[in-house]
């Protein structure tokens, strides 16, 4: 019996590092994460005078953010239609990123105090999308109209607007350094790469829900993934950044998107292969008898 | 040689291309499982039947290569622009690079899906088996390759198709990448539609009478002791290679076909920017023959479904 529970003991004492060493966004619960997000996020956007290293870094969290949303919005059975969801916040992204930045290009949508530029017009497109990300969760959810009775669809919708808009907002920033329409014309709308400022945003909010759908699906290894994601998208731009504006901008932002992806996609993969049933080299699927 | 002879070569490149780059789409997607027959898989373990399919839940076929393909473009557009000097030789470098980043990042996005799909089946005691995840990456990324190549390349050669037939004004007015997004959801969304029939039925399930859905109670019975159980999904491509794969390349190179083929035909009967031009004759020829081929489509294949019908009994439950 002694031996027994000393064997118990130690078995406890080898457990416990492996649960501390968990990556979990439980200080970061749903709301917490929503309004961190939204204040980075903004503050990011309104000034596109920062260095594309630290947009970088708010464009990431800015997409975790999407990600926690389409997870709010599609985890109650939505099944196959949780790529569409990613896809529809992008679009809304779209939309209002386009607006936002035709409103800060306007005389009055940029403020210039002592040299530093502050793109106030943005937020209009935010806004906006807040307000249509909410009366079409509310089209879809209320009673007289579609009556899906989504829990929560409402604020996801109005988050995915908000999430999309700030993602697509600051990314066309660090493509052209401002917001200026003359600037971001040529630079990230007639080359074409706002299909792919859409495409990898809508990955990484789509992604990780649709790739770690199941019964024991885990909020903090499905977060894991965005920023992964975040991490390519990282890349991606910064070696549009070189190009478009300098190599002064563009490497950091690559060398942070590898150093970011290589440490979150070891982290997922870690924790899949932990929290899995078993993990096996090679072998043959039980039989049914057994 | 005449313009318009080049213009109708390089869009028969292009149909040839597309039928090449969804023959290799579809077989991918069947390398593991993806979009339709991905919801019998994911549904298996639920059901207690534990199986040795990779499951590789990206997103649908169209989005996974809208994403591939526009990492593919947009990397050999920053390359073109880059050695712009060169001419049109720098398409040689551009092109394969493009689609080799694309497919790293599509096999990388296919090596998250299988784990943290496994993983959230726990509770069905469904195991990783490693040997389905590291067999099945380089498969999906050299299948994933060719379809890319070909996707970017047709992007290449519309986005420049005035400067190499001749024709002013032949250019497709949309940037690369963009045209990649485009061509990378519609190879994907064919691949999806077409291709997954022949997954079905040649594969997953192999005892489905002919003409019936899958009943509620057969869900997740997919077979899983194909040669004892040793075998996996990138068996599956050699498996589609005989059937599923051409008849999905053929589908949408057909469509690119006749697609190219009526404008050409409506262009050279408008007068080809000649003196004699006439763009909306050009346009109403088109559409005319658009419809004469439709037409036809719809009468074949309403004969071989009624030649099908005669030939394999009734449906079950007619």
């Amino acid at each position: 019996m002694g031996e027994e529970e000393v064997k118990q003991e130690e078995k406890e004492i080898k457990e416990k590092p492996k649960e501390k060493f968990k990556l979990s966004f439980d200080y970061f619960n749903e709301s917490r994460l929503g309004i961190f997000a939204l204040i980075i996020g903004i503050i990011v956007a309104i000034f596109p005078g920062l260095p594309a290293f630290i947009k970088g870094i708010g464009m990431m969290i800015v997409l975790l953010w999407g990600a926690d949303s389409v997870r709010k919005t599609a985890r109650y059975g939505l099944g196959t239609g949780v790529p569409s969801i990613g896809v529809l916040a992008m679009g809304f992204g779209i939309v209002g990123g386009i607006t936002g930045i035709a409103v800060a290009s306007l005389s009055f949508g940029t403020l210039v105090v002592g040299g530093v530029e502050i793109a106030f017009g943005v937020l209009a497109g935010v806004a906006l999308l807040a307000l249509l990300g909410f009366v079409s969760g509310n089209l879809a959810n209320g009673d007289k109209f579609i009556n899906m009775k989504i829990p929560g669809l409402e604020r996801g919708m109005t988050e995915l607007g908000i999430a999309g808009t700030l993602a697509v907002l600051i990314e066309t920033s660090i493509i052209s350094g401002t917001y200026a329409i003359t600037n971001v014309l040529p630079n990230a709308i007639n080359n074409g790469v706002i299909a792919v400022i859409f495409i990898i945003s809508a990955f990484a909010m789509l992604q990780p829900l649709n790739t770690c759908l199941g019964a024991d699906e885990r909020r903090g290894r499905t977060l894991l993934m965005s920023i992964e994601i975040g991490g390519i998208a990282s890349i991606i731009l910064g070696l549009v950044t070189t190009l478009t504006l300098s190599a002064v901008q563009g490497v950091p932002l690559i060398v942070l998107g590898a150093v970011v992806w290589v440490v979150f996609y070891r982290a997922y993969m870690k924790a899949c292969l932990e929290e899995a049933y078993a993990v096996k080299g090679t072998g043959l699927i039980k039989t049914l008898g057994g | 040689m005449e313009p318009i002879v080049m213009l109708f070569a390089w869009m028969l490149i292009i149909a040839f291309l597309a039928f090449i780059a969804c023959m290799f789409e579809d077989l991918e997607s069947d390398i593991g499982s993806q979009s339709n027959p991905n919801s019998q898989i994911q549904l298996a373990p639920e059901m207690g039947y534990i199986h040795r399919y990779f499951n590789k839940a990206i997103s649908g076929e169209g989005l996974s290569y809208a994403l591939s393909c526009t990492i593919s473009g947009t990397i050999a557009m920053l390359i073109l622009l880059q050695l712009e000097s060169v001419g049109p030789t720098a398409a040689l470098l551009a092109i394969p690079v493009g689609a080799a980043v694309g497919s790293l990042v599509h096999m990388v996005r296919s090596s998250v899906c299988h784990v943290g799909r496994e993983a959230a089946h726990k509770r069905f005691e469904q195991p990783i088996y490693l040997d389905v995840l590291y067999g099945h990456l380089l498969p999906i990324a050299t299948h994933n390759f060719l379809a890319v190549i070909c996707i970017t390349a047709i992007a290449y050669i519309q986005s420049n198709l005035g400067i190499l037939s001749g024709v002013a004004g032949a250019s497709n007015p949309f940037p690369l990448p963009l045209l990649c997004l485009i061509w990378g959801l519609t190879v994907g969304a064919i691949g999806s539609s077409t291709g997954d029939i022949h997954y079905g039925t040649e594969r997953a399930f192999q005892d489905k009478p002919f003409g019936e859905g899958r009943r509620v109670v057969y869900h997740g019975q997919i077979c899983r002791y194909g040669a004892c159980g040793t075998r996996t999904s990138k068996d599956v491509a050699a498996f589609c290679a005989k059937y599923g794969g051409p008849a999905t390349g053929l589908a949408f190179g057909l469509i690119v076909l006749f697609e190219n083929w009526r404008t050409v035909i409506g262009m050279t009967l408008g007068g080809v920017a000649g003196p004699g031009w006439n763009p909306s004759l050009a346009a109403a020829w088109g559409i005319g023959i658009g419809i004469v081929i439709a037409v036809v489509l719809v009468i074949l294949a309403r004969t071989i479904e009624k030649w099908a019908r005669n030939k394999y009994g009734p449906f079950v439950g007619e």
